[in-house]
Order: structure tokens, then C-alpha cells, then sequence
């Protein structure tokens, strides 16, 4: 009994902490979602019941804001999973001075978003960019700012920034692959190319499921880079619900709304989640 | 089948030299047994061998093709690890079916090999299992059953029975014995277990610190040992090696800078007045076919003797007489450790 009491006495600062900022937050948003908020400050907010949620599900900006979101989503993690894969094949060889290597590929988990996108603003420069010079577009319309390019461009940025994560996660699961089963492979009569589809990628499976979960859980909640690279522009094409979410409460001051976007994001991380434990994970190979 | 041979084979990894200047050549239809302890470097050759390691020097042949260029998958071995490796992933089946997929077999043909394969090895009832299911013994059999499933060149074997509890190893030993015999298969067999090497190889090649110290049947490295560390390594009990005056007694002649060897089964208890040697009993184990006593001599050197158990055994801290006859005794030289007579 004492050490029960011990137990939830040490757990309570924690608990606290999570109940002010996670579970009551959780709670409250509920609320928020079921009462318009007046057009100027100072009114009281008004209870319309499910009408809030109705229009915004349905309005085209939150479509649209899906939709950024989802390429946003296609484009970064099955883009960063295979070429954190590929970098980490290459860097597991046994030569002199791969070490070097693999700190450069693994590097960018040192540097935060800010810093990553920063840097890619600076490099993006309508005017004085390497990057717009590289592409030819100098003096024209920016990467950033065009609508065609916009998104593009920010899904290059978050593939670098988490390059290095991706690169740590996949040499940890090559790691793990021990290595007579390439010889037993290669004895067997295996090339490179089965060894790589009937050794290596079933023995990964594990490692490649958790990045595709955790990956897309994270670009679904994908903010700095944003916030800094295009602001949610130009004309919404980089507008992805978090950012929307972020606008509504802190620009436009109407947390009803972001309030439903709120529910509406979790819904859709919870079932994909939801999806790929199901369906992925029958896939996945945990014998060793 | 084919022979395979080794010849002037050097392995050095930076400035360690694992394996020095082998020769040697498996014959066709032979089970040559590489017998060693840990780090002399019989898992090296075997690896090299199989190709997944290059010789720093010298040039292997499979029948009459050098192989140094080129890949395992290209060499028609089959190698069966002390750890098995086989994919986790797999089905028994599929684990058996790899070698057969990897060149390209049509699938009935394929299917009918598996099949065969996995009868031979009592494996029928198990081919839906994952080996995470399957005991020590089953997974034992299924990488054998993935080796003799293609019908190589020629058989490599890494310490396969290591993992194995004592009684399953001395078991499948005699399977193993009875398969290569079947399959008239030429297998390399590595082991550090010096019964497997006796009871098993056509031959047997020992290896210490990268250099071969013999090569020749059972029998023969038992009765002739080339040099004192072979004399010591073969036989339990092992040799005893005797030095100094207590030499010179069983010897029956001055022999300095020699190390008398004898072997505990070749020694005799012998009634007072009689025998070459002093000693006092210091222990007595009881096998139970047999028993070793453990003598002590008057300079402090142990001996052992080998007595069936149907004998008297002496008592602890007796004082005893041994003898041997002059035809089992083995002379090394002190220095070089090799056998000069």
C-alpha cells in the first residue's frame, strides 16, 4: 500500500504536467469545437452544437488544407525512408574512413528545424540564391513563392532535415541483420539484388514499419519549416492543417475553428495509424 | 562431387597471419575433418573455401577450376554455419527451396527436391514451420536439408553439432556419418571436438595458430603424432608428457632436451620392486567402464593412468610403481616440439 502511495507521488509532477498541457487541452478542445467565436473581441462565444463542425468540414479551405497535407505527407516520408535506406546501405560497408561518412549522414538530427529552414530560405532566394541560381530561376518568381513550386521546395527541406534520423534509424536496423545470414544467402546463390529483397528489406520490416508510422505521424504535424519557409502561402499551397490550425488561433484569433481542424487532424493520424497497424504490420517479419 | 585443393593458402588480416602456407587436397567422396582449437584457423580456410574470405595468398581448386576470382554463389558449395542461418522469415519449405529459386530450378522440379530433401532428413511434417518454432535438432536439419538439397560440389561444414546438447550430438554424428556415406558427399568439417574428428573423418588435418601440424587418418595421428601439441590435443585422457629424470627412468636411457609421451591407456600400475617410475596417488575418477588415476610423481609432474574399472584401484596417497612398455613410448624433442621417434 505505502509503495502504491510512493508510486503515484513520484508519478504526480508528471501527471500534472501531462493533465495541464495534454489531457485538459484534449478535453477543453471538445468544447472550443462546439462554440462559435464572435466575429470581435470581448462577446461571449455562442454554443452552436455540431454547426461549426459542419462548415468547416465542408469548406474548401479545410479541403484544401487536406489535400496540401496528404501531398505534403506522400511527398516526404516515402521519399525520406528510402533514401535514409539507401545512405545507410551505402555507409554500411567496411571501408577505412566510413565513419566520416556516416557522420555526415546522420548529421542533420544535430540541427533543428529553424536552423535547417533558415538555411534553405537563404539558398532559396529569389535573387541571390544558389539553389534559384542552380535552377535557372534568378530574378524571376522565387521557389517559395510560387504556387506551382511552393510545397515542393518545403518537402525538400523536411526530406533533408530528417535525413539524418531516417539514416540513424535504418543503419540501426541493418545492424541488426546479422551477417551469416549473407553468407548463407550468397553460398545459397544469391546475387546482390536477392540478397538485398530476401535478406535484407524482411529482416528491416520492423524498422521500416516503425519509420513509416512515427514518420507520418510527425509530417501530419510538420509547423516550423512552414512557418518559416512560406507561412502557409503563397495562396494556401502550403498550407497544411496544423499551420491552418496555427493561423486560425493566433492570426485570426478564432479558436472554434481551429478547434474542429484540431479533432479533424487527430482523426486522420488516429485512423491511418490505426490502418497501418492492421494492414502494414501483417507484413512485417519480427523473427530473428 | 569433386575433390578440392589448398595449395600454398595464406590468410592475413593486417599483421595477424591466420592461416599460414596450407596445402593440403580434400579428396572426392572424403570427409576431411580441419580439428583445432579456438583462433587456429580452421573456420578461415573453411570461409575461404567457400569464398567469403580471399586469400591473401596461394590458390584454391574445386576439381580442376581455381576459384580464387571467383563468387560463392558461383562455386557450387553448400555450407552448412554453427549457427544455421537460416531466414527467420521462412517457411522450413522456403528456407530449403532458396538454393533451388536462386538458380533459376522450374517450380515442379523444385518442389520434387524439397520434397526429397526433407524426407531425408525427417523434416516432412515440420515444412510449414518458422525455425523460431522448431527445436535445436529440427534447425540442425533443416540447414543440413538446405545443403543437400541441390546436390553441390562439395559440402562445407562449420562446427555444425556445437550447438547441440551432448546426447542429440552424439547422435546426429552417426546420421551426419550415414548421410555422407549415402550421398558419397565430399565434406569439409570443421570442429574443435576431437571425438567428432576421430569417430567421423576419412581424415584429419589439425591446425594450430594457422599452421597445419598433421594430416593423416584417425588412427594414425592417435598412434604417430607428429609433434607434442597434436600428441596432446588427440586422445582422452590426454598424452602424458613427461620430462627431466623422470623421463630419463621410463626412457631407460639418459634422454635430455626430450619430452616422453605416453599414453594413459599404455601405462601400468605394477606391483613394488618393479616399474620405471615413483609416483604417489593423488586422485582416483571413477567412469565407471573405467578409471583414470591421477599419479604424482616425485618431481611434481602428474601423470594419468588409464585402468578398467574391473581392477583394484590404489588409494589415495599410496605410494605406487608405474611401467610402460618401450614400443609405446613417443619421443619430441624439447624445443621444436617435433616427434623424433
Amino acid at each position: 500500500m505505502k509503495d502504491a502511495l510512493l508510486g503515484y507521488a513520484l508519478v504526480l509532477p508528471s501527471l500534472l504536467v501531462f493533465g495541464v498541457f495534454v489531457f485538459y487541452p484534449f478535453a477543453k478542445n471538445f468544447s472550443l469545437a462546439l462554440h462559435r467565436t464572435p466575429p470581435f473581441p470581448g462577446l461571449p462565444k455562442r454554443y452552436v452544437g455540431l454547426d461549426q463542425v459542419g462548415d468547416v468540414l465542408s469548406s474548401s479551405e479545410f479541403h484544401k488544407s487536406l489535400r496540401v497535407t496528404i501531398e505534403f505527407v506522400l511527398l516526404t516520408v516515402p521519399t525520406g525512408i528510402v533514401l535514409g535506406l539507401l545512405l545507410a546501405v551505402l555507409a554500411h560497408r567496411q571501408l577505412r574512413g566510413i565513419g566520416v561518412y556516416r557522420t555526415i549522414f546522420s548529421s542533420t538530427v544535430a540541427s533543428s528545424v529553424a536552423a535547417a529552414s533558415v538555411i534553405f530560405f537563404t539558398l532559396l532566394n529569389p535573387q541571390v540564391g544558389l539553389l534559384t541560381y542552380w535552377l535557372g530561376r534568378s530574378g524571376e518568381l522565387g521557389v517559395l513563392e510560387d504556387p506551382d513550386t511552393a510545397l515542393l521546395a518545403v518537402a525538400v527541406t523536411t526530406i533533408w532535415q530528417n535525413l539524418g534520423l531516417s539514416f540513424i534509424l535504418m543503419s540501426a536496423g541493418l545492424q541488426g541483420v546479422p551477417d551469416d545470414l549473407y553468407e548463407a544467402a550468397a553460398v545459397d546463390g544469391a546475387n546482390g539484388v536477392r540478397r538485398f529483397w530476401h535478406v535484407t528489406l524482411p529482416m528491416l520490416s520492423p524498422t521500416l514499419f516503425f519509420a513509416a508510422v512515427v514518420g507520418s505521424i510527425m509530417a501530419f504535424q510538420a509547423f516550423g519549416q512552414i512557418d518559416i519557409l512560406t507561412e502557409g502561402g503563397p495562396n494556401n499551397e502550403t498550407n497544411v492543417l496544423v499551420y491552418s490550425i496555427y493561423k486560425d488561433v493566433f492570426r485570426f484569433g478564432n479558436d472554434g475553428v481551429a478547434a474542429v481542424k484540431a479533432i479533424a487532424l487527430f482523426v486522420i493520424v488516429f485512423v491511418l495509424t490505426v490502418i497501418q497497424l492492421r494492414f502494414a504490420e501483417r507484413r512485417v517479419s519480427y523473427a530473428r | 562431387m569433386s575433390s578440392i585443393t589448398l595449395a600454398g593458402v595464406t590468410k592475413r588480416f593486417d599483421a595477424t597471419v591466420a592461416v599460414d602456407d596450407l596445402s593440403l587436397t580434400v579428396q572426392d567422396h572424403e570427409l576431411l575433418v580441419l580439428l583445432g582449437p579456438s583462433g587456429c584457423g580452421k573456420s578461415t580456410v573453411l570461409r575461404m573455401i567457400a569464398g567469403l574470405e580471399a586469400p591473401t595468398a596461394g590458390e584454391i581448386r574445386i576439381g580442376d577450376r581455381v576459384v580464387n576470382d571467383v563468387e560463392p554463389r558461383d562455386r557450387d558449395l553448400a555450407m552448412v554455419f554453427q549457427s544455421y542461418a537460416l531466414y527467420p522469415h521462412m517457411t522450413v519449405r522456403a528456407n530449403i527451396e532458396f538454393p533451388l529459386r536462386s538458380r533459376k530450378v522450374p517450380k515442379e522440379q523444385r518442389a520434387e527436391q524439397v520434397r526429397a530433401a526433407a524426407e531425408m532428413l525427417g523434416l516432412t511434417e515440420y515444412l510449414d514451420r518458422k525455425p523460431a518454432q522448431l527445436s535445436g535438432g529440427q534447425r540442425q536439419r533443416v540447414a543440413l536439408a538446405r545443403a543437400v538439397v541441390r546436390q553441390p560440389a562439395a559440402f562445407l561444414m562449420d562446427e555444425p553439432l556445437s550447438n547441440l546438447d551432448a546426447k542429440l550430438r552424439a547422435a546426429t554424428r552417426v546420421e551426419l556419418v550415414e548421410l555422407q556415406r549415402r550421398l558419397e558427399a565430399t565434406v569439409v568439417y570443421v570442429t574443435h571436438d576431437q571425438v567428432e574428428a576421430m569417430t567421423m573423418g576419412h581424415r584429419v588435418a589439425i591446425l594450430d595458430r594457422g599452421v597445419l601440424q598433421q594430416l593423416g587418418s584417425p588412427q594414425e595421428v592417435y598412434d604417430r603424432p607428429a609433434n607434442l601439441f597434436v600428441a596432446r590435443f588427440i586422445g582422452t585422457p590426454p598424452m602424458n608428457t613427461i620430462t627431466g629424470p623422470a623421463a630419463d627412468a621410463l626412457a631407460g636411457r639418459a634422454v635430455p632436451d626430450n619430452v616422453i609421451g605416453i599414453r594413459p591407456e599404455h601405462l601400468d600400475i605394477v606391483g613394488e620392486g618393479s616399474g620405471a617410475l615413483e609416483a604417489t596417488v593423488d586422485v582416483v575418477e571413477h567412469l565407471g567402464h573405467e578409471q583414470h588415476v591421477v599419479c604424482r610423481l616425485a618431481d611434481g609432474q602428474l601423470v594419468t593412468v588409464r585402468q578398467g574399472s574391473h581392477q583394484p584401484a590404489p588409494a589415495a596417497l599410496a605410494p605406487v610403481r608405474l611401467a610402460a612398455r618401450p614400443e609405446h613410448l613417443h619421443r619430441f624433442d624439447a624445443t621444436t616440439g617435433e616427434r623424433l621417434g
